[in-house]
């Protein structure tokens, strides 16, 4: 037994141990190259990842810049809101998570998983809103259900109020969620679920109301519990930003417009100040000022008396006898008639064979210049037309402001059509006739304007002949302004503020926008927005067989402090309907300001 | 007993090998527990002391003793084992613990050591250059039992490491062909009869996430994710000693048990790695070269055994906080925090040593 243990031959065991050793040696190389690309070559990606991990940003929204009306009236201001968001990484199963919460927040689990989708780039960390505006009852069940969802939490943000509602919605403009675009162009330095300003006021100096965001780095554990703070930058709030508009003027000229389709616009013509500037029908943006009821505000953008369109500067109108002014000024400046020159009105007339009526179907008789303006009478300007030509109309009528931006600080202004034969060849690809010439004298035809053109264009006319740009925000810096004078000479301003102010104070078309002692000047005009032949054909019945009623005037006479225009879509006659409108705001204006 | 002779063939290299990497250990569980309760380091530091009694009392008894009653010790774990199972406490999800007054002990640890003895018992006489059937299924029995016990616990990683002990006796007493062929099937068997009975979906989630762990960050991915930003953030010279973020901020799970390798590599870095790598190569290399110091057969399987299953172990573990092996509990022998572990590999090199002491004694 000895014998054989001291023989016994274990060689081949030992080899087979050295061989393992051996494989053991060339697993413990290759470990070395995976710690080797790991910890060496791919450092960079993995020290991210544990810096992501342990860092988290807190942003610090900026307070957003009030805006105030002249007087300091708050037209907007920000409250408290609660909002709910949702961090992925807390969730203990997704879909499970999902399912209760629609439950708890009462949101369709579908809709909740679009809105968490819609950012599903973001880091898991990062706080997803789910709902805002949290009514305070549920901020108190997901508070008392907090155990529960630790994936839920609450915060609160300042939210956009206007405590006026609709009062000057269309200047104030509304806010609403950032769009990609907006990110990518515009606001770089903003992020998803931010909310900006989408029109108006908002929108045009949304860099200057938004501040600057802060932020806050600090350091957390796995379960996201604050070990220590690395930075704090606060946040700088944004500058408020006061209006000229005149808080009584605006509202009056809200409620004159109330059930009416249309726009008014009160303006300083010698510093370009909007002191009034409404559009109807209008909104209260108060009510899709958060992220998730888009219906709201769907619902008024398809809505056909189109509410959220700011008439004033978007609303395209043929100006109607309002433009009979451009004819007088032109056919005075280019000698084409002088002021006493008459022609006879016998209710209408035949020109390059075409039949053309005047309003007042028994004929005005003899007008000269003043006259016809006082009368609005057709004929007269038909002559004027006829004599000066298309080419030299839209030369004045470009010359007082039509077809170009007025440059007003708000967004979306449109330029609205002064036609030429130009024009004409370019868009519609046919000649010019001559009978067109007569349609735009008292412009009708394709010419169109915005009430704010007709605005800047009136307080042109009170300014005699010096340029202005109309502007809500007062900029200190005037490098901006339209400065200027127009090529008419003074004495021809003279006239047809002579022919305006008949028109309102001896008996003229605006006789309805006279008030006494404050020398109104003024201009109506009533525009046809179908053609006579079928207007008769619809009979009076039809609400589109009435004509855009217009009227636009400043006073006092000499040194004018006010321009008012006014436009009501299918009111009818311009005296009729839009000069007594335009006189409320003529005398409110007075009252308030009586020295 | 132990006499001057042996005294003086004591391995003391492959001792001050063994208490050097448990000491790197302490190190660790110290860094990366000692901001939470439990005294982890001091329980491992007294583990290891107890560890080195056992270690020497052990070498107090020739171990052909051991090899000639291991049946019964093997009889006797096993029982335990069933014991526990039926009447054991469910601690963290599995009855694998027998809970004493002041510590526990994981019987399916202590299981390894008489799994290894009878082993090595069934191949001592064993001379033939390839195994036989009957051996191989008898040794599979022996193996099997305690492993199914355990994996019933469920343990699944515990029953894992007795796998490396029954391939190292098979290799070393030599496959034919065909043995190889059968168990490859009965693996491939075992297999899927484990993947559809015996796996719970957690473990296959642990396994699937493998090939792609960013799949499901915060699931069965997140553990994974979290050690490779460990190692990696870690660099090259690391963020230092306690200053791991990854794991000082608690995003390293198992911090101070299964994942302490990712510890090392974030804040010693890849020197770190590299260091720790070759410590404990050395002390496997040392291991496997003490197979020319035994004077019989079973002194070879025994030490062989000992050897590839804390390789195996090792490598698993390590695999594992790099991702490229499924999370199984494994854990680092010697290194992470764990009484149990660390008294059987403290026996099991106990072993080794009496072997080698007693290579010149005839009796």
């Amino acid at each position: 037994m000895k014998e054989k243990r001291i023989y016994e031959d274990l060689s081949p065991l030992l080899n087979k141990a050295r061989i393992t050793l051996i494989v053991v040696e060339v697993v413990f190389i290759l470990l070395l190259f995976c710690f080797w690309k790991i910890q060496v070559l791919d450092h960079n990606k993995y020290w991210k990842q544990s810096e992501a991990n342990r860092i988290r940003e807190i942003v610090l929204p900026p307070q957003r810049g009030l805006i105030m009306d002249r007087h300091g009236e708050i037209l907007a201001t920000n409250i408290a809101s609660f909002k709910a968001s949702i961090i992925r990484e807390n969730c203990q199963d997704f879909e499970e998570s999902c399912q209760n919460i629609s439950q708890l927040l009462e949101i369709e689990q579908a809709v909740l998983k679009e809105r968490i989708n819609k950012y599903k780039d973001l880091p898991l960390f990062q706080p997803i809103v789910i709902k805002d505006n949290l009514a305070l009852d549920e901020v108190s069940r997901i508070e008392a259900h907090k155990m529960e969802f630790p994936e839920l939490i609450i915060q609160s943000e300042p939210k956009r109020s206007y405590p006026y509602k609709s009062l000057a919605a269309h200047v104030i403009g509304y806010l609403q969620e950032i769009s990609r675009e907006e990110m990518e162009d515009l606001y770089k330095e903003r992020r998803q679920g931010d909310l900006v300003g989408k029109t108006g006021i908002e929108r045009e100096y949304e860099i200057r109301l938004a501040g600057k965001g802060g932020r806050i780095l600090e350091i957390v554990d796995s379960v996201g519990r604050r070990i220590d703070e690395m930075s704090k930058v606060n946040p700088v709030p944004g500058q408020d930003i006061t209006l000229t508009l005149d808080f009584k003027l605006q509202k009056r000229a809200e409620e004159l417009l109330k059930d009416r389709e249309g726009a008014v616009i009160v303006l300083r013509p010698d510093t370009g100040e909007i002191l009034a500037l409404a559009s109807f029908p209008t909104f209260d943006p108060n009510k899709f000022i958060n992220r998730f009821t888009p219906e709201e505000w769907l619902t008024l953008l398809q809505s056909s008396e189109f509410p959220l369109e700011n008439r004033a500067i978007r609303g395209l109108y043929a100006p109607g006898s309002i433009f009979k002014l451009t004819l007088a000024l032109g056919a005075l400046e280019s000698n084409v008639v002088n002021e006493w020159k008459t022609y006879y009105c016998s209710g209408s007339t035949r020109i390059y064979g075409h039949p053309f009526a005047c309003w007042f179907k028994g004929g005005h008789g003899s007008m000269n210049l003043y006259e016809g303006i006082r009368n609005s009478c057709n004929i007269y300007f038909y002559q004027l037309g006829k004599m000066m030509g298309i080419e030299e109309i839209a030369h004045y009528a470009r010359e007082l402001g039509f077809g170009a931006k007025t440059g007003v600080d708000l967004p979306g202004e449109k330029v609205g059509l002064v036609p030429d034969p130009d024009w004409k060849k370019r868009v519609r690809q046919e000649p010019w006739y001559p009978g067109e010439t007569i349609s735009v004298s008292i412009g009708q035809g394709p010419i169109t304007v915005t009430p704010l053109q007709v605005t800047v264009y009136t307080a042109l006319i009170a300014n005699r002949g010096k340029k202005v740009r109309p502007h809500l925000v007062h900029e200190k810096t005037s490098a901006e302004r339209k400065e200027g004078v127009v090529d008419i000479r003074e004495t021809s301003f003279e006239k047809v503020i002579r022919g305006m102010w008949k028109s309102v104070n001896d008996g003229g078309t605006g006789r309805a926008a006279r008030v006494d002692g404050f020398n109104v000047c003024g201009k109506t005009g009533s525009t046809q927005t179908i053609s006579t032949a079928t207007a008769e054909k619809l009979g009076k019945k039809s609400k589109i067989v009435k004509t855009h009623s217009w009227f636009t005037g400043f006073a006092p006479r000499e040194d004018t402090e006010i321009v008012v225009t006014i436009l009501v879509e299918y009111g009818g006659m311009g005296g009729a309907t839009a000069a007594p409108l335009a006189r409320e705001l003529f005398e409110l204006y007075r009252k308030d300001n009586d020295r | 007993m132990i006499d001057r002779n042996q005294l003086r063939n004591i391995d003391w290299v492959l001792i001050g090998l063994l208490v050097l990497n448990s000491m790197i250990g302490v190190a660790f569980i110290h860094s990366s527990s000692d901001y939470i309760p439990g005294n982890y380091a001091l329980k491992q530091f007294f583990w290891i002391l107890v560890s080195l009694v056992a270690l020497l009392l052990f070498l107090s008894v020739d171990y052909r003793f051991f090899v000639a009653y291991s049946l019964y010790f093997y009889i006797i774990i096993v029982f335990i084992l069933a014991g526990i199972l039926l009447f054991g406490r469910l601690t963290a999800g599995a009855k694998s613990w027998i809970v004493l007054p002041f510590f526990q002990i994981q019987p399916s640890e202590i299981a390894k050591i008489t799994v290894i003895l009878v082993i090595a018992y069934i191949f001592s006489d064993y001379k033939r250059d390839y195994l036989s059937i009957g051996q191989g299924y008898l040794s599979s029995v022996i193996v099997f039992i305690p492993v199914l016990l355990i994996a019933l616990q469920p343990d699944l990683g515990t029953a894992l490491t007795y796998v490396p002990i029954l391939l190292a006796a098979f290799f070393l007493a030599g496959l034919g062909k065909k043995t190889i062929i059968i168990f490859l099937i009965l693996a491939l068997l075992a297999g899927i009869v484990g993947w559809n009975l015996f796996l719970q979906e957690y473990q296959k989630e642990r396994i699937t996430t493998l090939v792609s762990p960013e799949k499901d960050p915060l699931g069965a991915g997140y553990h994974t994710i979290q050690s490779k930003i460990a190692i990696g953030s870690g660099g090259f010279l690391g963020k230092g000693y306690k200053r791991g973020t990854q794991s000082q901020l608690r995003f390293l799970p198992a911090r101070h048990t299964d994942f302490i390798f990712s510890v090392i590599g974030e804040e010693f870095g890849f020197i770190g790695v590299i260091t720790a790598l070759l410590f404990y190569f050395l002390f496997l290399a040392r291991l496997f070269q003490s197979v020319t110091k035994s004077r019989d057969r079973a002194g070879v399987y025994i030490i062989f055994m000992v050897a590839v299953t804390i390789t195996f172990q090792f490598c698993i573990n390590v695999l594992m906080t790099i991702g490229l092996f499924p999370i199984a509990g494994v854990p680092l022998p010697l290194i992470s925090y764990g009484g149990s572990s660390l008294l059987t590999n403290y026996i099991a090199v106990s072993l080794v040593l009496n072997i080698k002491m007693r290579r010149f004694v005839n009796v």
